[in-house]
């Protein structure tokens, strides 16, 4: 029995094919590794073997035939020719293998040798890379978002069917043409080509956020929100980009369109509000106005009397000059209040705040057949708030407070409808302000609904005011709540933080 | 029944407006009265005092329109001149269908307030005498015998003494007489001022 030499054997370990080497009869002479790996037997338990062994039923009658008739006669029916052959497992279980068998030259008595390999695993394979890349296709297309990668020259390699539907082309329209040049408007290509080169340089995994349109094949442009990631290669040099872009064209659109219905609402309620105020400034500054002229007409009938009550007339020229100065205070105090001041916070005292606008909300009680109290609790820590806004609040609140009085507004037993305006130190030292009136009060299911934007119990309110009034406390520090007012009516109440100013 | 000189009655709850308007009708010679709230002067008015009202219409608590309406329910006749701040044109409007005499805008001229007080006080007047002439008359024809004021309604209605005669069964000469003490109970000349009596009188259409 012949027996390969090292070299041979070394080489044949190497071979990553079955490789199985026998004698005239059958027997195994080589076992190499690959083949130890796919029959399932050690070498050592294989050599001596007969190679029927590794055969099934049907092969080992073959390969008894062919063996003898190749020593009998010299025919070849094997040698030299590749075939598919089914194998057996040392487990019992068959495979595929595709098999070549040669003589070793010049051999005698001859030893064969047999080349296996597994077209099953390999059959598996491809068909693992098949399912694989269409697996990956069906991700890309499921994908909501538009999925493209180009190369590192921004030529378009492979896209998503979301993509091709954005920009109504097929396929082949979009695959080697230059993304940011063909797609990209032209208004916005020097932005997406900023882009592009930013992922190329980043040098870093974290996705990179950006903003374009493109021109759909109809002529229609697309605004997208993109994220690009680098492709790189085994070296970390980047050899293209992947982008992923959300279509937010309708969502633009709509934000636009709720824009500018708040836009329009906002003027709406700027204006009722304004229409409302100017009735009652008006009627405020006719009041002093009309004193005025009354007492003024008195005097001079007065005078036309030969023997004038001289000090009834000086008492009436007194008043006349109190009711000028009260319509000059009217006027500044309405002024101070629409100055268009930037908004600055700064060290106030709340009631000198809460004065200030008393004209103006007093008029808004009389529009309403009501009466405004102030309760101002004296020696008060001052608090830095924005002036106008707090002010804003305040007129919101009593505004509010008027409006849901219900009718009848007139009360049979002759009281008015009250809206007070208290302020009061927290135990912490802090400036608690409360506007609360004696109507109807919330249900409870009201409490927390009355605060969101558009949510209104008016025929006529925007819903905004008190929504606004929120967020100006909330940017105070503060939180605009409410409460059940005792023993009835509504309560509206913020805590602004004592600002103590540093000692002089 | 003791006749006072007419009275304006200035309600109004800002201090200054009331007390200048006051001033103002005092040096024109006339008597004012001021309230600040409506409850407080319907608490005091006496219907009988001739006079009028110059009344705002945005006060606090009952508005000057509603206590016009609580003088329309009492059925006080005193007319009422209404003073409005701008924009309170619809206010008017409404107060004028209720009845109000007329209204003024703030601020006015004197000569245009003490105009319409002095109508509004002629007015007043001339209803009072009216009032009182109508309950003169009805005086007068609760004094008539049943027999008489058959015989009146009959006259006034244009029938003649004959018809009159045959209607109520008695003698022409009767009803003469019967006519004749009407006349006379009646304090008219004539029966057209008769018939003019009873139309004063009549409930109104």
């Amino acid at each position: 029995m012949s027996t390969p030499s090292p070299d041979v054997l070394a080489l044949l370990q190497a071979t990553l094919d079955a490789v199985v080497i026998t004698d005239d009869r059958g027997r195994i002479l080589a076992f190499n590794a690959s083949a130890e790996e796919m029959f399932g037997y050690r070498a050592i338990d294989a050599l001596g073997r007969n190679v029927s062994m590794l055969m099934t039923a049907n092969d080992r009658l073959e390969h008894d035939d062919h063996l003898k008739r190749y020593l009998a006669g010299g025919e070849a029916r094997v040698l030299g020719k590749g075939r598919d052959v089914r194998v057996r497992h040392r487990d019992g279980s068959d495979f595929s293998v595709f098999l070549s068998v040669g003589r070793i030259p010049n051999s005698d008595p001859p030893v064969f040798v047999g080349y296996l390999h597994d077209t099953t695993l390999r059959r598996k394979a491809l068909a693992t890379l098949e399912n694989e890349r269409r697996l990956n296709r069906l991700y890309l297309d499921l994908a909501q978002v538009m999925l493209v990668a180009t190369d590192r020259g921004g030529t378009v390699q492979l896209m998503n069917q979301r993509t091709v539907r954005v920009l109504k082309k097929s396929d082949d329209d979009i695959v080697g043409n230059s993304w940011v040049d063909t797609f990209v408007t032209p208004e916005d290509r020097p932005a997406a080509r900023a882009a592009f080169r930013a992922l190329l340089m980043s040098g870093s995994d974290e996705p990179l956020s950006c903003e374009y349109h493109v021109r759909a094949s109809d002529g229609e442009d697309r605004f997208i929100t993109w994220r690009g990631v680098a492709l790189r290669d085994a070296e970390n040099v980047a050899t293209g980009v992947m982008l992923s872009g959300e279509d937010i064209t309708d969502q633009r659109r709509a934000e636009s369109e709720a824009h500018k219905a708040l836009e329009r609402m906002n003027s709406v309620a700027r204006l009722a509000t304004m229409g409302e105020m100017a009735a009652g400034i008006s009627h405020e500054l006719n009041q002093p106005l009309a004193a005025i002229a009354n007492y003024a007409q008195a005097c001079v009938r007065m005078l036309r009397n030969p023997a004038p009550d001289m000090p009834e007339i000086s008492g009436a020229l007194e008043q006349i000059s109190g009711q000028a100065l009260r319509a000059g205070e009217i006027i500044r105090r309405i002024r101070s209040l629409s100055r268009n001041e930037d908004v600055r916070r700064e060290s106030h005292d709340i009631n000198d705040l809460i004065r200030d606008v008393h004209a103006l909300l007093a008029s808004d009680a009389r529009v309403h057949d009501g009466r405004l109290v102030l309760d101002l609790a004296e020696a008060l820590s001052k608090v830095k708030v924005d002036r106008v806004q707090i002010q804003q609040v305040l007129i919101n609140l009593v505004h509010n407070a008027f409006e849901a009085q219900g009718e009848p507004a007139y009360r049979p037993d002759g009281t008015p409808f009250e809206v007070r305006i208290a302020t009061a130190a927290t135990e912490s030292g802090d400036i608690e302000v409360s506007v609360s009136d004696i109507g109807p009060g919330l249900a409870e299911e009201m409490q927390t609904k009355i605060f969101e934007p558009f949510f209104t119990t008016k025929a006529t309110g925007t819903g905004l005011g008190l929504a606004i009034s929120r967020s100006i406390i909330k940017a105070h520090d503060a939180r605009l709540g409410y409460r059940a007012n005792q023993p009835r009516g509504a309560c509206f109440y913020f805590v602004l933080p004592a600002h103590l100013e540093p000692r002089q | 029944m003791k006749e006072h000189s007419p009275t304006v009655y200035v309600v109004d709850d800002d201090d200054a407006v009331r007390n200048s308007l006051k001033l103002l009708l005092k040096s024109a010679g006339i008597a004012a009265e001021t309230s600040a709230s409506a409850p407080e002067f319907l608490g005091a008015y006496d219907a009988a005092q001739p006079g009028c009202l110059v009344l705002d219409v945005r006060m606090p608590g009952m508005s000057g329109l509603e206590m016009q309406q609580e003088l329309n329910v009492r059925g006080a006749m005193i007319p009422v001149i209404f003073i409005t701040g701008h924009g309170d044109i619809p206010m008017a409007v409404e107060a004028m269908q209720h009845g109000a005499f007329d209204f003024l805008q703030k601020p006015f001229r004197d000569s245009e307030l003490l105009d319409r007080v002095n109508r509004a006080l002629t007015r007043d007047a001339e209803s009072r005498t009216r009032l009182r002439h109508t309950d003169r008359i009805r005086e007068r024809l609760a004094s008539l015998s049943p027999r008489e004021r058959e015989v009146l309604d009959l006259v006034t209605q244009g029938k003649a003494n004959k018809m009159v005669a045959g209607d109520l069964g008695v003698s022409q000469r009767t009803v003469e007489i019967h006519r004749a003490h009407v006349m006379q109970k009646m304090e008219a000349g004539s029966l057209a001022e008769l018939v003019r009596m009873m139309m004063t009188v009549a409930p109104g259409p």
